[in-house]
């Protein structure tokens, strides 16, 4: 089966070439795109699925034994992420085919896209942490492309501000890598899970923080993510739905994959991470309040889901870590999902600031029901997805006695469900105050284009599915959580020779 | 790793950093050029220094540590070609601006006078003003 | 049990999407899922009233313990047909309160089957989380329905303050449920009310306060019941049902089911007596002064609320009785004169005491179900509500808590104040307008708008004259509460006692109160001194408003070199505190030799000259040549791929870099404040320091020997190179390589994108055979046309010549490709844009993704034939020129690279290279 490890990463690759030479036939463009991500996804499921069967699957590139040449490493975690991760981005493609504007018609915009969808994928199978760098200069790289394609002053603005900001990250990145690099002698994940178990405590917990932080920034962890909520709501709302549903959730996996495999237990930064995870949390919500316009409130609204991520993690218990994955999983639908229906509210309303749409439960009932049910998942109200993840999250916290951050998380989902909630009576409940800017009359009055309402609906769809199925996802996340905390079977599996 | 190369490396970082805390595109595009340098140098330091690693020129034994060269090599092309994209965008900025310098954002300016929660409370005042809860005889 | 569930489910659903084809029918097919759950309570009855249990269970997620389970016991018996039997009344009522057009009838109604859905679902659960999960769809759905008209500001304020306040005690209850339940071992309610949970320590303590507290606020007990009255903004069909009969009950239920295992434990008894009282008291004052009768009902609500949470609380097995007696007599009463309440609206257009108009005797029908219900609420005997206070005084004298008494006292209080306001109610709807004798425009109601008022009324008299039929129920609920309770025997006369003595102390007080209008008037008037728990609610909004401008303001400001200064400090601060600490010295490394302190020397001339001068263009100069130096170092350092890659590659950025800086002003302008220069010199420093220090304690600190080691030994024999560096490239790390031409690609794409925004569509892949178009200022000399050609011929041989000796000796597809790039720029100065064109014979594009696919493919190709990703195939064949050499699939991978980058670049000049672009129009 290791031979189905690298296809997520290559196939896209070779659909991007491919999607560049035809590039005079947007229809061919978008056949390959289509088609490659709808491979991945399934190619994605099968390695799910065989992992689940047979434990971790290691591919080697070039048939070289690690730690000499980089190893590609199908593990639960990596493999649950790579199919969330690429049904997300078909479903997007989706929306965006569907979606009208010169951007995605751009003739870069197919292989730019399939060029982030190879960095995702190989973000979570590398078993290499030079390639993780490269794997996020893909995954970067292609994002700067997409949030700028169109030339438009704000994006400009905002471009500058996301492009330098990562740029920063992944110096910082080559820096950390050159030092690790230097006091261990190898780049390989799983040797240097060995090898800085040998360096002394403090450089090991003091590396073990920097790469928190440099992964942070990805992650948008307080106080690395003002970046963040200047940036996203900028781009067009498809490509928002990635950067908020996958990029971030991508900086989540490394801190993850970083904590738990290379550092043992006594230097892992626990305190901080909760500290950080709170802070988070409550700062983040608190900008959702502050705004007034639904993908900035969303934007914010996700900076505050990632401390919840963090909570996870930062209790390193299988109960936190097995949350958090869940958690991973739930997040990366919902807000893909809220943020497609935001691009429908755009479409129908003509604009996402909250005082000049209005009144859409009349006009557009079935986007209504569209954004409600995610939001609230969000929020985190029972029976959907958001409350598995929150109560999880509250009783591994209570379980190891972290009383004061489950107090902030609980406080903090109510605050989100008051921002989820201000969208809801702003956009659907107001009456309109201002009449739209110069919207697009809405087709059909049902809310948006069908090519645009049926992925959304798709993706709400796959969230409602993530709390039908919670108990077998959550058995998942168990093992998982359990494989990444034990860690030996990892390193066994990679340099198995 | 040597202390000239260390303390070489810590300059340009700092001098990167300086440069990177301004609001010219322009300067800051410098300014991240030097960070990756140290950055980069600091890689090459990571390895054993010695002759260069070509088999046959050399015993084995005195040879450079050829793996971070390859790294530094791989993070050189991946910079050069991120700075041109950056590059562009600066290009862009000028073409809209007739100026790369980096603006803050507009809608963050907008926060720190709003009334926030301004609809909420509104319909709260409307609510108990309307509400004929305990009307005065 | 869970199909039923299912059955409101889906039936709610349904109405939502399609209901509105129904129009106002839509209420009457609302009112299946409910009968059909009221029939089936109705079938179970003999088994629980035997004192047997209906159980269901389902499992959601079994790791977590969240289970679904289901129990009807007795209570459950007892709420599920009051909410499913009283549902269906009211939803036929609604179906005639109604108009035929108005809006959305489908969404109303199918939310209201959700709502009664959840609610049996509440009363059903014999597990704590899922009590929650229907506890927050109550909430969720009260919120849609109590905003129903949703362009009222009214409607939209009461329906948030309803949810953030039930919620936010919602989510206070479920921090107390995890709390208990790790305390105690489980969720499931039978478990803990039959085993003995523990009820002391801190934690327990804790939980319980947080239980109640969402127990207080979803049945709005002071001082959370300022949404209750809020709520009134729904429709009056909503709030009879939600704001009356049921979801006001949840927390009193809760409480009901806690209470018996819990009323033991130090906080319980004195917090729940305490709130309920003054809940009883204080709802009782608001009641007298609403002139609103829907407001007056609604005040009134809160105060039964409080009675009930004082009886259910008290936890001894008679005021459990007395608690259930009241909450069946409650529901039955307050739904019904919610009824009449709808019924004078739908009417008269008016339910303000001072405007209601004179009803003639066509009206008798309503005036008696009101006179009825009233009086039930007063507790005049033969009626239900008589019964309930009865044995509510009974249950509270011979309480054997402390302070047990003062309850009873102030029960009786409270007690007058529910005869007083229920007299007003009465007296308000009918007596009073009669005896002004405005008749009004007042159409008497049909009957079957009325009928379900009546019939609620009837059974209240039903119970109030036979209580004794309920003994069965009452009983069962009651050890269904609490095992050691005894047989209930419920009568209307007991003997001259003192609990009679009591009742005919309240009525008396109560008419008298009543009677005494205008003097109570006036001393209530001083009530509203009292700050008002709305007016607390709208200073919260206010706080957190302002709360969260002063955060976002601070941390959010915009700025970008803020957001750097940040993240660089956090990213040296927090490691270098970490390190510090427990720091062990590895001592210092070697200096270096003395041949790098000038290359150092130079390094750093360049980047401070970089960092200070004025012109753009010196700066850029000034970086190329910190770039030279970088390559200077690498050569010292033994690296001469890497010095070959960094020169060429600063050639190439000085020349773009110069390409966008000619459009660019020639200086920088002044320097911000000194302060700012200061701060930013601060953070420089600072990071400085870091670095040079982690880096000597990294290298100090290093073990064990490079994986490298290896690499070289195998490089020959298993890599089929000499150059160790090119063959991890290509071979050891063929994988970067890859994803780094991709992020060639990728990012040219983007430049092309971004610079060329607004030209023609087409000229993102301008045709090969464009006409040449004249660079700026460039004369062309045919003397330096000749010999920049065979310069460009000369040097693209180079290019090849290393991309194939890359192998063995420095070089490779990256310096080769690079190579080429200088060569092409060379042609560009010499003849523009257009030279470029006609010099390379594809377009761009082209060569970019044709590079891209050739490394792809022969990464991919091993896969098909069984072999892993970047399998090296090799073979040795003799060549011309290059002598013997091995002609291996690496090589064909580099030379993907090499094309890809020689398309990045050709991309660059197409991006940056040509004409003054046109005004981009913003």
């Amino acid at each position: 089966m290791s031979w189905l490890v690298p296809v997520p990463i290559v196939l896209p690759l070779l659909g991007a070439a491919l999607s560049v030479l035809v590039g005079r036939s947007r229809v061919a463009q978008r056949v390959i795109g289509v088609a490659v991500l709808a491979t991945v996804a399934a190619a994605s499921a099968v390695l799910l699925v065989a992992v689940e069967r047979d434990g971790t699957i290691v591919a080697r590139a070039g048939d070289w034994p690690a730690p000499l040449g980089i190893t590609l490493v199908a593990d639960r975690l990596a493999v649950t992420m790579l199919v969330v991760a690429a049904v997300m981005l078909l479903g997007v493609l989706l929306y965006a085919i569907a979606e009208p504007g010169a951007e995605r018609n751009h003739v870069g915009f197919q292989s730019v896209y399939l060029a982030l969808a190879a960095g995702v994928s190989a973000s979570f199978l590398t078993g290499d942490l030079f390639n993780l760098f490269v794997a996020f200069e893909m995954m970067l790289t292609a994002s700067y492309v997409l949030m700028t394609l169109g030339g438009r002053r704000e994006q400009v603005r905002a471009g500058m501000t996301y492009v330098v900001i990562s740029l920063l990250a992944s110096t910082l990145f080559i820096t950390s890598l050159a030092l690790l690099y230097a006091a261990t002698g190898t780049v390989n994940m799983a040797d240097l899970a060995g090898r800085i178990a040998e360096l002394p405590p403090g450089v090991r917990s003091a590396f073990a923080v920097l790469l928190l932080v440099v992964f942070g920034i990805k992650a948008a962890l307080f106080p690395l993510f003002f970046w963040l909520p200047d940036s996203y709501p900028i781009a067009p709302s498809p490509i928002t739905a990635v950067f908020a549903g996958l990029l971030t959730k991508v900086g989540i996996y490394a801190i993850v994959r970083s904590q738990t495999l290379f550092f043992p237990a006594d230097s892992r930064p626990d305190t901080l991470v909760l500290v950080l995870a709170g802070a988070t949390m409550v700062v983040g919500v608190l900008g959702a309040l502050a705004q007034d316009d639904v993908k900035r409130i969303l934007s914010f609204t996700i900076v505050s889901q990632i401390g919840y991520l963090a909570f996870g993690l930062g209790l390193f218990t299988v109960a936190g870590v097995a949350a958090a994955v869940f958690s991973m999983v739930h997040h990366i639908v919902v807000t893909t999902a809220l943020f497609l229906a935001s691009g429908l509210i755009e479409q129908v309303g003509g604009s996402s600031r909250l005082t000049r749409v209005g009144g859409m439960v009349r006009k557009a009932p079935v986007m209504a029901a569209l954004f409600l049910l995610p939001a609230l998942g969000m929020a985190g109200i029972p029976p959907l997805s958001g409350f598995v993840s929150k109560f999880a999250l509250v009783d591994a916290g209570i379980a190891s006695r972290q009383y004061v951050v489950v107090g902030v998380s609980l406080l903090v989902s109510l605050l989100t469900l008051l921002s989820m909630i201000r969208i809801w009576t702003g956009v659907f409940w107001n009456p309109v105050e201002e009449p739209p800017a110069d919207g697009p009359p809405d087709p059909g009055g049902r809310g948006g284009p069908l090519g645009m309402l049926l992925p959304t609906a798709a993706v709400v769809a796959c969230s409602l599915g993530v709390a039908a199925v919670a108990g077998p996802l959550y058995a998942l996340s168990e093992r998982t959580a359990t494989e990444l905390l034990d860690r030996t079977s990892y390193v066994a599996e990679v340099t198995r020779r | 790793m040597t202390i000239v190369l260390a303390a070489t490396a810590a300059t340009l970082f700092a001098v990167g950093t300086y440069l990177v805390l301004q609001r010219k595109l322009s300067r800051i595009i410098i300014g991240l050029g030097l960070l990756t340098h140290g950055a980069n140098l600091l890689l090459l330091g990571s390895g054993r220094r010695g002759s260069p690693p070509v088999i046959g020129t050399g015993e084995v034994g005195s040879f450079s540590d050829p793996l971070p060269q390859a790294l530094a090599l791989t993070a050189i092309v991946i910079t050069f070609a991120v700075t041109v994209l950056l590059l562009a965008l600066a290009y862009r900025s000028w073409l809209l601006t007739h100026d790369d310098e980096v603006e803050d954002d507009v809608g963050d300016r907008d926060v720190a006078r709003a009334e926030i929660l301004r609809e909420e409370i509104h319909d709260q005042e409307t609510a108990m003003t309307d509400g004929i809860v305990d009307p005065v005889p | 049990m869970i199909a039923i569930l299912a059955l409101f489910g889906l039936s709610g659903v349904l109405l939502i999407a399609f209901g509105d084809r129904l129009r106002h029918n839509a209420f009457i097919a609302a009112a299946l899922a409910p009968a059909v759950s009221a029939l089936w309570t109705c079938l179970q009855l003999d088994e629980v009233v035997t004192g047997g249990v209906v159980a269901e269970q389902l499992a959601w997620v079994r790791q977590l313990g969240l289970t679904v389970d289901l129990r009807l016991d007795g209570m459950g018996a007892t709420m599920t047909l009051l909410v499913s039997g009283i549902g269906v009344l009211i939803l036929l009522y609604a179906r005639s309160y109604f108009s035929p057009d108005m809006p959305n009838p489908g969404r109303l109604a199918g939310l209201l089957v959700l709502f009664a859905g959840a609610m049996v679902g509440l009363v059903q659960a014999d597990h704590l989380l899922v009590v929650y999960t229907c506890w927050e769809i109550t909430s969720v759905t009260s919120y849609l329905l109590i905003g129903n008209t949703h362009t009222d500001a009214n409607a939209r304020a009461a329906a948030l303050h309803a949810l953030l306040v039930t919620s936010a005690g919602g989510l206070a209850m479920l921090g107390g449920f995890v709390l208990l339940a790790h305390e105690a071992g489980t969720y499931r309610i039978g478990e803990l009310a039959g085993g003995t949970p523990p009820t002391g320590g801190a934690t327990v303590t804790v939980a319980l306060v947080l239980v109640l507290l969402g127990a207080f606020t979803k049945s709005a007990q002071y001082p959370f019941h300022a949404w209750l009255p809020g709520a009134m903004a729904a429709p009056t069909p909503v709030s009879a049902y939600l704001h009356s009969a049921t979801m006001v009950k949840a927390g009193v239920y809760l409480v009901a089911r806690l209470a018996p295992v819990f009323a033991v434990a130090t906080v319980w008894r004195p917090t729940v007596l305490a709130v309920g009282l003054v809940t009883l008291v204080a709802g009782g004052l608001r009641a007298l002064r609403q002139h609103d009768l829907k407001l007056l009902l609604a005040f009134g609500t809160v105060s039964q609320l409080g009675l009930m949470m004082v009886l259910f609380g008290a936890g001894t097995p008679e005021a459990t009785t007395a608690g259930w007696v009241l909450l069946v007599a409650h529901a039955l009463f307050k739904a019904a004169l919610f009824l009449v309440v709808g019924i004078l609206d739908h009417q008269t257009g008016t339910r303000d005491i001072r405007e209601l108009p004179a009803l003639d005797r066509r009206w008798r029908g309503v005036e008696v179900v009101s006179a009825v219900s009233a009086a039930s609420m007063a507790g005049l005997p033969l009626v239900a509500g008589f019964v309930a206070k009865e044995s509510a005084y009974a249950a509270l004298l011979d309480a054997s808590f402390t302070a047990a008494d003062v309850v009873a006292a102030a029960t009786v209080g409270g007690s007058m104040l529910t005869v007083a306001y229920a007299a007003r109610f009465h007296r308000g709807a009918f007596l009073t307008p009669r005896r002004r004798g405005r008749p009004g425009p007042a159409p008497s109601p049909s009957p079957l708008l009325l009928a379900p008022a009546a019939l609620l009324a009837a059974v209240t008299v039903v119970l109030g004259v036979a209580p004794a039929a309920a003994d069965g129920l009452a009983t069962a609920a009651v050890r269904s509460l609490d095992g050691t309770a005894e047989a209930v025997h419920l009568a209307v006369w007991h003997a001259f006692n003192l609990p009679l003595l009591l009742s005919v102390v309240t009525l008396a007080g109560g008419f008298l109160l009543a009677v005494a209008d205008r003097p109570a008037q006036r001393v209530l008037a001083a009530g509203s001194a009292v700050p008002r728990a709305d007016a607390v609610y709208l200073r919260t909004l206010h706080g957190l408003g302002n709360l969260a401008r002063a955060v976002t303001g601070v941390v959010q400001n915009g700025s970008l070199p803020v957001y750097a200064g940040v993240i660089l400090l956090t990213a040296v601060a927090l490691p270098a505190a970490t390190l510090l600490p427990s720091l062990e010295w590895p001592g210092w490394p070697s200096p270096g030799n003395v041949a790098d302190v000038p290359i150092a020397a130079m390094l750093v001339v360049a980047a401070v000259g970089a960092a200070t001068v004025r012109r753009r263009f010196s700066a850029a100069v000034f970086l190329g040549a910190a770039g030279y130096g970088m390559a200077a170092f690498f050569v010292a350092y033994g690296a001469p791929d890497l010095a070959l890659t960094q020169a060429v590659v600063e050639t190439l950025s000085t020349v773009v870099f110069v390409l966008v800086l000619r459009r660019l002003p020639e200086r920088f302008e002044r320097q911000s404040s000194s302060r700012r220069r200061v701060v930013r010199l601060g953070i420089a420093a600072l990071v400085g320091v870091t670095v040079f220090g982690f880096a000597i304690v990294a290298g100090g600190s290093r073990t064990s020997p490079p994986v490298s080691d290896e690499m070289v030994a195998r490089s020959v024999p298993d890599g089929h190179g000499r150059n160790v560096v090119n063959v991890i490239l290509v071979d050891f790390r063929g994988l970067d390589t890859l994803g780094e031409i991709t992020v060639l690609a990728v990012a040219s794409i983007g430049a092309v994108a971004l610079a060329r925004v607004g030209r023609r569509a087409a000229a993102s892949q301008a045709e090969p055979e464009a006409p040449p178009i004249e660079a700026p200022g460039v004369r062309r000399i045919v003397f330096v046309d000749v010999s920049v050609h065979m310069v460009f011929h000369v040097v693209m041989l180079a290019s090849v010549w290393l991309l194939f000796a890359g192998h063995n000796q420095p070089g490779g597809g990256f310096v080769g490709g690079l190579l080429a790039g200088s060569a092409i720029t060379l042609n560009y100065i010499a003849g523009g844009i257009g030279e470029v064109r006609s010099g390379s014979r594809f377009r761009p594009w082209t060569v970019l993704g044709g590079g891209l696919l050739l490394a792809a493919g022969t990464a991919t190709l091993p896969l098909l034939t069984g072999g892993s990703v970047l399998d090296v195939a090799s073979s040795s064949v003799e060549l011309p020129v290059l002598g013997t050499m091995n002609l291996s699939s690496a090589l064909v991978f580099d030379a993907g690279v090499y094309l890809a980058v020689v398309g990045m670049v050709l991309m660059a000049f197409e991006a940056f290279g040509d004409e003054a672009p046109i005004e981009a129009s913003a």
